[in-house]
Protein backbone atom coordinates (compact mmCIF):
# COMPACT_ATOMS: atom_id res chain seq x y z
CA UNK A 1 0.00 0.00 0.00
CA UNK A 2 2.44 2.49 1.27
CA UNK A 3 6.18 2.32 1.12
CA UNK A 4 8.62 4.93 1.17
CA UNK A 5 11.66 3.06 -0.97
CA UNK A 6 11.18 0.10 -3.19
CA UNK A 7 13.86 -1.32 -1.20
CA UNK A 8 12.19 -5.23 -1.48
CA UNK A 9 15.09 -6.31 1.72
CA UNK A 10 13.05 -6.49 5.82
CA UNK A 11 15.89 -6.18 8.53
CA UNK A 12 14.32 -9.14 10.74
CA UNK A 13 17.00 -8.26 13.59
CA UNK A 14 15.81 -4.86 13.71
CA UNK A 15 12.26 -5.89 14.07
CA UNK A 16 13.25 -8.79 16.54
CA UNK A 17 14.49 -5.98 18.94
CA UNK A 18 11.76 -4.12 18.97
CA UNK A 19 9.64 -7.65 19.59
CA UNK A 20 11.80 -8.68 22.41
CA UNK A 21 11.83 -5.13 23.97
CA UNK A 22 7.99 -5.43 24.32
CA UNK A 23 8.10 -8.99 24.90
CA UNK A 24 6.32 -9.72 28.16
CA UNK A 25 3.25 -7.42 27.26
CA UNK A 26 3.01 -8.74 24.04
CA UNK A 27 3.32 -12.29 25.33
CA UNK A 28 0.99 -11.97 27.96
CA UNK A 29 -2.27 -10.50 25.28
CA UNK A 30 -2.17 -12.84 22.87
CA UNK A 31 -1.58 -16.17 25.44
CA UNK A 32 -4.51 -14.09 27.59
CA UNK A 33 -7.14 -13.35 24.51
CA UNK A 34 -9.96 -15.68 24.72
CA UNK A 35 -10.93 -15.29 21.41
CA UNK A 36 -14.25 -13.99 22.13
CA UNK A 37 -15.05 -11.52 20.15
CA UNK A 38 -16.87 -9.49 22.50
CA UNK A 39 -14.55 -6.20 21.79
CA UNK A 40 -16.31 -6.75 18.24
CA UNK A 41 -19.32 -3.94 19.15
CA UNK A 42 -17.01 -1.48 21.19
CA UNK A 43 -15.02 -0.88 17.33
CA UNK A 44 -16.60 1.76 15.55
CA UNK A 45 -15.12 0.78 12.04
CA UNK A 46 -16.83 -2.86 12.81
CA UNK A 47 -19.95 -1.36 12.99
CA UNK A 48 -19.79 0.57 10.09
CA UNK A 49 -18.54 -2.46 7.70
CA UNK A 50 -21.37 -3.95 8.73
CA UNK A 51 -19.84 -6.05 11.22
CA UNK A 52 -17.21 -7.43 9.07
CA UNK A 53 -15.09 -9.71 11.48
CA UNK A 54 -11.96 -8.20 9.83
CA UNK A 55 -12.67 -5.03 11.69
CA UNK A 56 -12.58 -6.77 14.85
CA UNK A 57 -9.96 -5.11 17.44
CA UNK A 58 -8.63 -9.00 18.65
CA UNK A 59 -8.81 -9.81 15.04
CA UNK A 60 -6.62 -6.75 13.98
CA UNK A 61 -4.36 -7.52 16.79
CA UNK A 62 -3.85 -10.76 16.21
CA UNK A 63 -3.22 -10.97 12.81
CA UNK A 64 -0.60 -7.71 13.00
CA UNK A 65 1.64 -7.96 16.19
CA UNK A 66 0.10 -11.53 16.32
CA UNK A 67 1.53 -12.35 12.71
CA UNK A 68 5.16 -10.83 13.55
CA UNK A 69 5.66 -12.43 17.17
CA UNK A 70 4.75 -15.73 15.93
CA UNK A 71 6.95 -15.49 12.96
CA UNK A 72 10.01 -13.96 15.08
CA UNK A 73 9.87 -11.08 12.76
CA UNK A 74 10.76 -13.15 9.58
CA UNK A 75 7.80 -11.40 7.11
CA UNK A 76 8.93 -10.03 4.07
CA UNK A 77 7.73 -6.84 2.50
CA UNK A 78 4.65 -7.70 1.14
CA UNK A 79 3.37 -9.59 4.76
CA UNK A 80 4.58 -6.10 6.40
CA UNK A 81 2.60 -3.88 3.76
CA UNK A 82 -0.65 -6.41 4.60
CA UNK A 83 0.23 -5.61 8.51
CA UNK A 84 0.10 -1.82 7.34
CA UNK A 85 -3.30 -2.07 5.47
CA UNK A 86 -4.28 -3.70 9.25
CA UNK A 87 -3.13 -1.22 11.57
CA UNK A 88 -3.32 1.75 9.60
CA UNK A 89 -6.39 1.29 7.47
CA UNK A 90 -8.67 -0.81 9.29
CA UNK A 91 -7.92 0.98 12.91
CA UNK A 92 -7.59 4.82 13.67
CA UNK A 93 -5.81 3.86 17.18
CA UNK A 94 -9.24 6.16 18.76
CA UNK A 95 -8.21 3.61 21.62
CA UNK A 96 -12.39 3.10 22.47
CA UNK A 97 -11.94 -0.76 21.77
CA UNK A 98 -12.70 -3.04 25.03
CA UNK A 99 -11.01 -6.22 26.37
CA UNK A 100 -13.49 -8.05 28.76
CA UNK A 101 -9.83 -9.43 29.68
CA UNK A 102 -8.20 -6.11 30.39
CA UNK A 103 -5.79 -6.64 27.10
CA UNK A 104 -4.85 -3.24 25.98
CA UNK A 105 -5.63 -3.31 22.34
CA UNK A 106 -3.96 0.05 20.99
CA UNK A 107 -0.87 -0.32 22.27
CA UNK A 108 -0.51 -4.03 20.41
CA UNK A 109 -1.54 -1.90 16.97
CA UNK A 110 0.54 1.23 18.10
CA UNK A 111 3.37 -1.49 18.16
CA UNK A 112 3.01 -2.57 14.76
CA UNK A 113 3.29 0.58 13.95
CA UNK A 114 6.18 1.13 15.17
CA UNK A 115 7.53 -2.04 13.46
CA UNK A 116 6.57 -1.09 10.17
CA UNK A 117 7.74 2.40 10.23
CA UNK A 118 11.08 1.10 11.12
CA UNK A 119 10.91 -0.82 7.80
CA UNK A 120 9.82 2.82 5.87
CA UNK A 121 6.33 0.75 5.39
CA UNK A 122 3.57 3.68 6.60
CA UNK A 123 0.33 4.93 5.69
CA UNK A 124 0.69 7.82 3.01
CA UNK A 125 -1.95 10.02 2.97
CA UNK A 126 -1.46 11.72 -0.07
CA UNK A 127 -1.54 8.22 -2.15
CA UNK A 128 -4.97 7.53 -0.83
CA UNK A 129 -6.95 6.59 -4.26
CA UNK A 130 -10.18 8.92 -4.05
CA UNK A 131 -13.12 8.01 -4.68
CA UNK A 132 -14.12 8.67 -8.43
CA UNK B 1 -4.17 -47.26 37.13
CA UNK B 2 -7.25 -46.22 39.08
CA UNK B 3 -4.61 -45.70 42.27
CA UNK B 4 -2.28 -44.19 39.73
CA UNK B 5 -4.66 -41.57 38.91
CA UNK B 6 -6.53 -40.98 42.40
CA UNK B 7 -3.12 -40.68 44.08
CA UNK B 8 0.05 -39.00 42.54
CA UNK B 9 -1.30 -37.69 39.91
CA UNK B 10 -4.27 -36.07 41.22
CA UNK B 11 -1.21 -34.27 43.84
CA UNK B 12 1.03 -33.72 40.61
CA UNK B 13 -1.53 -31.62 39.22
CA UNK B 14 -2.45 -29.72 42.13
CA UNK B 15 1.13 -29.25 42.45
CA UNK B 16 1.73 -27.81 38.94
CA UNK B 17 -1.16 -26.10 39.19
CA UNK B 18 -0.22 -24.06 42.46
CA UNK B 19 3.58 -23.40 41.66
CA UNK B 20 2.04 -22.23 37.95
CA UNK B 21 -0.06 -20.06 38.89
CA UNK B 22 2.43 -18.77 41.44
CA UNK B 23 4.79 -18.07 38.99
CA UNK B 24 2.45 -16.62 36.84
CA UNK B 25 1.59 -14.11 39.33
CA UNK B 26 5.59 -13.16 40.40
CA UNK B 27 6.32 -13.09 36.58
CA UNK B 28 4.11 -10.43 36.43
CA UNK B 29 5.32 -8.51 39.25
CA UNK B 30 8.57 -8.45 37.78
CA UNK B 31 7.14 -7.27 34.40
CA UNK B 32 5.08 -4.37 35.78
CA UNK B 33 6.38 -1.85 38.10
CA UNK B 34 4.18 0.34 40.95
CA UNK B 35 2.99 3.58 39.67
CA UNK B 36 1.80 6.50 41.40
CA UNK B 37 -1.88 6.91 40.48
CA UNK B 38 -2.69 10.38 38.44
CA UNK B 39 -4.79 12.57 40.36
CA UNK B 40 -6.10 16.07 39.52
CA UNK B 41 -5.92 18.12 42.53
CA UNK B 42 -8.20 21.17 43.44
CA UNK B 43 -5.66 24.38 43.85
CA UNK B 44 -6.01 25.94 46.87
CA UNK B 45 -6.44 29.87 46.70
CA UNK B 46 -7.76 31.23 43.71
CA UNK B 47 -10.83 33.45 42.83
CA UNK B 48 -13.41 33.76 45.16
CA UNK B 49 -16.31 31.38 44.89
CA UNK B 50 -19.52 32.00 43.18
CA UNK B 51 -22.14 30.85 41.87
CA UNK B 52 -21.90 26.57 41.99
CA UNK B 53 -21.72 24.99 38.70
CA UNK B 54 -24.44 22.78 37.73
CA UNK B 55 -24.51 19.40 38.65
CA UNK B 56 -22.84 17.30 35.87
CA UNK B 57 -25.12 14.91 34.40
CA UNK B 58 -25.14 11.14 35.87
CA UNK B 59 -26.33 8.03 34.02
CA UNK B 60 -28.63 5.70 35.90
CA UNK B 61 -27.44 2.30 36.49
CA UNK B 62 -29.78 0.65 33.70
CA UNK B 63 -28.42 3.53 31.17
CA UNK B 64 -25.01 2.98 32.09
CA UNK B 65 -25.96 -1.45 31.94
CA UNK B 66 -27.27 -0.70 28.73
CA UNK B 67 -24.13 1.15 27.22
CA UNK B 68 -22.22 -1.36 28.73
CA UNK B 69 -20.82 -5.01 26.65
CA UNK B 70 -23.61 -5.94 29.20
CA UNK B 71 -26.23 -3.93 27.10
CA UNK B 72 -25.18 -5.01 23.83
CA UNK B 73 -23.82 -8.69 24.16
CA UNK B 74 -26.42 -9.61 27.31
CA UNK B 75 -26.65 -13.20 26.47
CA UNK B 76 -23.32 -14.11 26.16
CA UNK B 77 -22.22 -12.12 29.15
CA UNK B 78 -25.02 -13.90 31.21
CA UNK B 79 -24.11 -17.38 29.88
CA UNK B 80 -19.69 -16.59 30.15
CA UNK B 81 -20.41 -15.30 34.03
CA UNK B 82 -22.40 -18.51 34.70
CA UNK B 83 -20.13 -20.50 33.42
CA UNK B 84 -16.96 -19.41 34.16
CA UNK B 85 -18.49 -18.89 38.16
CA UNK B 86 -19.96 -22.18 38.24
CA UNK B 87 -16.51 -23.98 37.17
CA UNK B 88 -14.48 -22.75 39.65
CA UNK B 89 -17.44 -23.52 42.13
CA UNK B 90 -18.85 -26.63 41.46
CA UNK B 91 -16.20 -28.64 42.13
CA UNK B 92 -15.67 -27.26 45.17
CA UNK B 93 -18.96 -28.87 46.75
CA UNK B 94 -19.39 -31.72 45.13
CA UNK B 95 -20.28 -34.92 47.59
CA UNK B 96 -17.56 -37.37 45.99
CA UNK B 97 -14.66 -34.74 45.56
CA UNK B 98 -15.71 -33.67 49.43
CA UNK B 99 -15.19 -37.52 50.38
CA UNK B 100 -11.84 -37.90 48.60
CA UNK B 101 -10.53 -34.79 50.85
CA UNK B 102 -11.91 -36.35 53.90
CA UNK B 103 -10.09 -39.11 53.05
CA UNK B 104 -6.55 -38.08 52.58
CA UNK B 105 -6.91 -35.02 55.18
CA UNK B 106 -9.66 -35.69 57.50
CA UNK B 107 -11.14 -32.05 56.39
CA UNK B 108 -13.18 -31.08 53.73
CA UNK B 109 -15.30 -28.17 52.14
CA UNK B 110 -19.33 -28.28 52.76
CA UNK B 111 -20.54 -30.04 50.35
CA UNK B 112 -23.89 -29.39 48.41
CA UNK B 113 -26.82 -32.28 47.73
CA UNK B 114 -25.44 -34.49 44.58
CA UNK B 115 -28.39 -33.68 42.72
CA UNK B 116 -28.11 -30.38 43.03
CA UNK B 117 -24.11 -30.18 41.94
CA UNK B 118 -25.46 -32.61 39.56
CA UNK B 119 -27.70 -29.59 37.61
CA UNK B 120 -24.54 -27.01 38.43
CA UNK B 121 -22.63 -29.63 36.18
CA UNK B 122 -25.18 -29.59 33.42
CA UNK B 123 -25.29 -25.73 32.83
CA UNK B 124 -21.51 -25.70 32.99
CA UNK B 125 -21.96 -27.95 29.90
CA UNK B 126 -24.94 -26.00 28.29
CA UNK B 127 -22.59 -23.05 28.67
CA UNK B 128 -19.81 -24.77 26.86
CA UNK B 129 -22.50 -26.30 24.20
CA UNK B 130 -23.01 -22.17 23.67
CA UNK B 131 -19.36 -21.13 23.58
CA UNK B 132 -18.99 -24.32 20.88
CA UNK B 133 -21.85 -23.17 19.01
CA UNK B 134 -20.71 -19.61 18.63
CA UNK B 135 -16.88 -20.54 17.58
CA UNK B 136 -18.67 -22.78 14.82
CA UNK B 137 -21.53 -20.43 13.81
CA UNK B 138 -21.04 -16.48 14.35
CA UNK B 139 -18.79 -15.57 11.48
CA UNK B 140 -16.43 -12.81 14.06
CA UNK B 141 -15.95 -15.56 16.65
CA UNK B 142 -14.97 -18.17 13.14
CA UNK B 143 -12.41 -15.70 11.57
CA UNK B 144 -10.04 -15.51 14.58
CA UNK B 145 -10.90 -19.42 15.54
CA UNK B 146 -8.07 -21.99 15.50
CA UNK B 147 -7.93 -25.67 16.19
CA UNK B 148 -6.38 -24.68 19.83
CA UNK B 149 -9.63 -22.93 20.98
CA UNK B 150 -11.26 -25.92 20.98
CA UNK B 151 -8.69 -27.80 22.27
CA UNK B 152 -9.12 -25.41 24.97
CA UNK B 153 -12.96 -25.90 25.19
CA UNK B 154 -12.33 -29.52 25.57
CA UNK B 155 -10.18 -29.56 28.15
CA UNK B 156 -12.28 -27.25 30.58
CA UNK B 157 -15.65 -28.69 29.76
CA UNK B 158 -13.91 -32.57 29.85
CA UNK B 159 -14.08 -32.48 33.32
CA UNK B 160 -17.62 -31.71 33.80
CA UNK B 161 -18.63 -33.83 30.90
CA UNK B 162 -17.15 -37.51 32.16
CA UNK B 163 -18.36 -36.14 35.93
CA UNK B 164 -21.82 -35.92 34.24
CA UNK B 165 -21.63 -39.59 32.95
CA UNK B 166 -19.84 -41.10 36.05
CA UNK B 167 -22.61 -39.68 38.02
CA UNK B 168 -25.36 -40.77 36.12
CA UNK B 169 -23.06 -44.48 35.59
CA UNK B 170 -23.46 -43.84 31.88
CA UNK B 171 -21.04 -45.61 29.98
CA UNK B 172 -18.38 -47.88 32.08
CA UNK B 173 -18.51 -46.69 34.81
CA UNK B 174 -14.47 -47.91 35.73
CA UNK B 175 -13.14 -45.92 32.69
CA UNK B 176 -15.38 -43.26 32.83
CA UNK B 177 -14.17 -42.36 36.35
CA UNK B 178 -10.72 -42.68 35.28
CA UNK B 179 -11.05 -40.61 32.36
CA UNK B 180 -13.37 -37.83 35.01
CA UNK B 181 -9.67 -37.92 36.92
CA UNK B 182 -7.38 -37.95 34.16
CA UNK B 183 -9.65 -34.56 32.96
CA UNK B 184 -9.65 -32.37 35.98
CA UNK B 185 -6.05 -32.82 36.11
CA UNK B 186 -5.24 -32.53 33.12
CA UNK B 187 -7.48 -28.90 33.16
CA UNK B 188 -5.51 -28.08 36.43
CA UNK B 189 -2.08 -28.32 34.88
CA UNK B 190 -2.74 -26.69 31.25
CA UNK B 191 -4.38 -23.67 33.44
CA UNK B 192 -1.23 -21.44 33.95
CA UNK B 193 0.39 -22.50 30.94
CA UNK B 194 -2.03 -22.43 28.27
CA UNK B 195 -4.88 -19.95 26.94
CA UNK B 196 -6.79 -21.08 30.29
CA UNK B 197 -4.25 -18.55 31.67
CA UNK B 198 -6.30 -15.81 31.51
CA UNK B 199 -8.57 -17.31 34.50
CA UNK B 200 -5.52 -15.82 37.03
CA UNK B 201 -4.73 -13.07 34.53
CA UNK B 202 -8.35 -11.58 34.00
CA UNK B 203 -7.73 -10.93 38.04
CA UNK B 204 -4.64 -9.17 37.72
CA UNK B 205 -5.57 -7.36 34.16
CA UNK B 206 -8.81 -6.05 35.41
CA UNK B 207 -8.03 -5.22 39.26
CA UNK B 208 -4.10 -4.46 39.36
CA UNK B 209 -2.93 -3.00 35.92
CA UNK B 210 -3.83 0.91 35.56
CA UNK B 211 -5.94 1.44 32.77
CA UNK B 212 -9.23 2.75 31.47
CA UNK B 213 -11.37 -0.14 32.72
CA UNK B 214 -9.73 -0.91 35.75
CA UNK B 215 -11.88 -2.82 38.24
CA UNK B 216 -11.27 -2.08 42.19
CA UNK B 217 -9.78 0.83 43.35
CA UNK B 218 -8.35 1.59 39.94
CA UNK B 219 -4.97 -0.28 39.77
CA UNK B 220 -1.51 0.35 40.86
CA UNK B 221 0.54 -0.95 38.03
CA UNK B 222 1.91 -0.61 34.78
CA UNK B 223 4.26 -2.77 32.76
CA UNK B 224 7.83 -2.02 32.60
Amino acid sequence: MSSANNDTTVDTEAIREVLDANRAKMKTALRVCAHCSLCAESCFLFHVHDGDPRYMPSHKFINSIGRLYKKKGRVDREGLEEISEIVWRRCVLCTRCYCPLGIDIPEMIALARNICRSQDVYFQWDQLEQPA
Amino acid sequence: MYDLVRGPFVWVAFIVFIVGTVYQVVRFYALSRETSPFRLTKPTGGPPKTEAPPAEPVLTFGQRMRLSIAGTSPVMITVTTVFHVLLVLTPIFVLGHNVLWDLAWGVSPPSLSEAFTDVLTLIVIAGGVYFLGRRLFMARVRAITSAYDYAILAIATAPFITGFLAYRHIFDYDTVIILHMLAGEIMLIAIPFTKLVHMPFFFINRFLLVHENTFGAGGTRIWR
